[in-house]
């Protein structure tokens, strides 16, 4: 795309054919936070924030709804809700994710097994639901369809568990952009593997994706003080990942990353070439990097807060250049930020509390913001007076967060905000063709 | 970017989506169906406009297509197995007339033939862009509302295989000619050719 806003990476470099065992490229750029880098980018100030929200019984119309918020400064509406859409009905609505094009978002609910694919292209600022994929469980035997990462023309997804036992087994899906099923793979079972599946980030440079791993639908739709308690539930968390080769959709090795890895991000400074991932039950930070023979290897490289009291590390969001991340620790509220300039020695840097509860945070390209959202999963949210429902926005200066507006998720009656995706309003002013026809005279003039 | 792309044969692409068709204009200017052209053999198609001058985008795929062109036309074998199809967006500007100027260009060689297609209208191109799965919009000038003759899209390149199956779409980042020049080996492997 063209516009001020938009960037696309940078193409690959041009390659001779004759010679080609081995393809050389160009660097990538940065990622605004978590986005496919198949996806163009927002370079500039994101203009809205969609916010994926769970619905809350007696909370506003007690549906799952996608929330616009206008985050633009120089808005007369920034800082508000400017748009809601419910979907109908609670279905555990977890993650969304940006198609190839940035016309489209899909959103996925855990326990309904529901996608939801909403027009984000035709008037950014009043999503607009197209589609809903019910076949999920049908068509793959998986259940909880949870990441979005946008392939050229279709969807790599991520869920978490099975149609069989509800555990942890799952694999991974491929659907078109029209919404209609492509492919599925199990996760691996064999060198290591526990069959066990959450997040996937992808490197179109090295031709692979990492993927991580959580718990299946018997643990993520249990009451969290319930299971905590409960030692074979427990038992039942993701100790793997894994790397995959992109074209072939097969593993290609399977990592040993004890105690749920969750989000996995890839740097994205030029000549770098490792990922990063948190693991939630044992606290730690673990690092992917090939050796010199050109093998992957992944090594624990630092532990977040104290693993005693079980912190919680969820999101994670990677800087543009790659030499800072925020980790967020779910249990005490805390956003930490993390020097990684050398990835193989991080260390915390600043942290603050943002509330009662943290999960999801983005920022933008420049980092300059930040932004952050409360809630994990229905049942495991904190309870009374600690389950605070928020999206906050802060700017960052490199030493410190400060607060620039927030919005109170029960207050306006809108229920559990949980994940989020950035979008600009200069699509709209990039006409679709089929609603251009009055323009047609326009072109002729301008030739 | 470094890694040596998986061998032809050894994996399989998966059926994205079926290729669309669609009544366009040749460059001579009769009118055809789109899958006249996407039948029969392994088609790579590109939907451009000629005067496309963004680096990342038309451009780069006609250099890429190129490449694969020259090294197709090497393997004789490959002989009307594959062909490839540009496909414009800017039907008010790229006539028939136009493209066989602009195909003229490109489009040498004997084994791989090289189609350059219009369409005679928005009307009969839109259904096309939204069947293949083409965002094309239109550049407007904010201050004055008006178009100015440049179209925003994410580049795609379409590979089909001879049953009328997209089996691979590639994006700026993903338009990697040794990869696609695997890929449409592997699609000929499928059908039984012995690629040597």
């Amino acid at each position: 795309m063209k516009s001020k806003q938009i960037v696309r990476r940078p193409r690959l470099s041009l390659i001779a054919l004759a010679t080609a065992a081995v393809v050389a490229g160009g660097p990538a750029l940065a990622d605004e936070t978590s986005c496919s880098p198949f996806t163009p980018l927002i370079k500039g100030q994101e203009d809205l924030v969609y916010v994926w929200t769970l619905g809350v019984k007696g909370v506003g119309d007690g549906s799952d709804k996608l929330v616009t918020v206008d985050v633009n400064p120089k808005s007369k509406s920034y800082g508000k809700v400017i748009h809601k859409l419910s979907v109908g009905g609670r279905g555990e609505i977890h993650h969304v994710g940006l198609s190839d094009d940035r016309r489209y978002l899909w959103g996925g609910a855990l326990d309904s097994n529901k996608i939801f694919i909403f027009d984000i292209g035709t008037n950014p600022a009043k999503p607009k639901l197209v589609k809903t994929i019910n076949d999920f469980v049908e068509k793959t035997g998986f259940v909880g369809p949870h990441s979005f990462i946008a392939m050229p023309g279709r969807m790599l997804i991520t869920p978490l568990s099975n149609k069989k036992d509800h555990g942890g087994e799952t694999g991974i899906a491929v659907y078109n952009n029209k919404g209609e099923y492509v492919s599925h793979n199990a996760m691996p079972k064999e060198g290591g593997g526990d069959g066990y599946g959450y997040d996937a980030a992808i490197n179109p440079q090295k031709n692979v994706f990492l993927t991580s791993s959580f718990t299946g639908w018997n643990n993520y739709m249990m009451d969290l003080g319930k299971m905590v308690k409960d030692g074979e539930a427990m038992k039942r968390f993701g100790n793997t990942s894994v790397m995959w080769d992109m074209k072939t959709m097969k593993p290609l090795k399977v990592f040993q990353t004890p105690g749920a890895p969750l989000e996995v991000r890839w740097s994205w400074k030029s000549g770098d070439n490792w990922a990063v991932t948190t693991t939630a039950l044992t606290s730690k930070i673990w690092v992917y990097k090939q050796d010199a023979k050109g093998e992957w290897q992944v090594k624990d490289v630092a532990t977040i807060g104290d693993p005693a009291k079980i912190p919680l590390p969820v999101d994670i969001s990677i800087t543009a250049d790659s030499r800072g991340m925020w980790i967020n620790t779910f249990m005490d509220g805390t956003a930490r930020y993390w020097d990684m300039s050398d990835p193989m020695k991080p260390k915390e840097v600043f942290n603050k509390r943002i509330g009662s509860q943290v999960n999801m945070v983005s920022q933008s390209f420049d980092g300059k913001r930040v932004y952050f959202t409360s809630s994990l999963l229905g049942n495991w949210d904190k309870k009374d007076k600690d389950d605070e429902q928020y999206l906050k926005a802060y700017n960052w200066d490199g030493k410190d967060l400060k607060l620039a507006f927030e919005i109170d998720f029960y207050k306006e009656k809108l229920g559990r905000a949980h994940h989020m995706k950035f979008q600009a309003r200069d699509l709209s002013t990039l006409k679709p063709l089929d609603s251009a026809q009055s323009a047609l005279p326009l072109l002729a003039q301008s030739r | 970017m470094d890694f040596t792309p998986p061998s032809p044969g050894s994996y399989r692409l998966e059926r994205i989506q079926a290729a669309g068709d669609g009544a366009v204009l040749d460059s001579a200017g009769k009118r055809r169906r789109l899958a006249e052209f996407t039948r029969g053999r392994v088609t790579l198609l590109a939907f451009m406009y000629a005067s496309c001058a963004d680096p990342n985008g038309c451009p780069y795929a006609l250099s890429v297509m190129h490449q694969l062109k020259n090294e197709l036309e090497r393997i004789p074998s490959t002989r009307g197995r594959v062909g490839f199809v540009s496909l414009s967006f800017d039907p008010l500007r790229d006539t028939p007339a136009m493209l066989a100027l602009y195909g003229a260009q490109h489009a040498d060689g004997r084994h791989v033939p090289w189609d350059f297609l219009t369409t005679r209208s928005r009307r009969e191109l839109l259904p096309i862009l939204k069947d293949w799965g083409q965002d094309v919009g239109i550049e407007v000038d904010r201050a004055t509302g008006k178009a100015l003759g440049t179209y925003s899209h994410v580049l795609k390149v379409f590979l089909v295989d001879r049953r009328g199956a997209v089996r691979e779409i590639y994006t700026t980042d993903y338009l990697l000619p040794a990869m696609v020049l695997n890929d449409i080996k592997t699609l000929l492997i499928e059908d039984g050719l012995a690629l040597r």
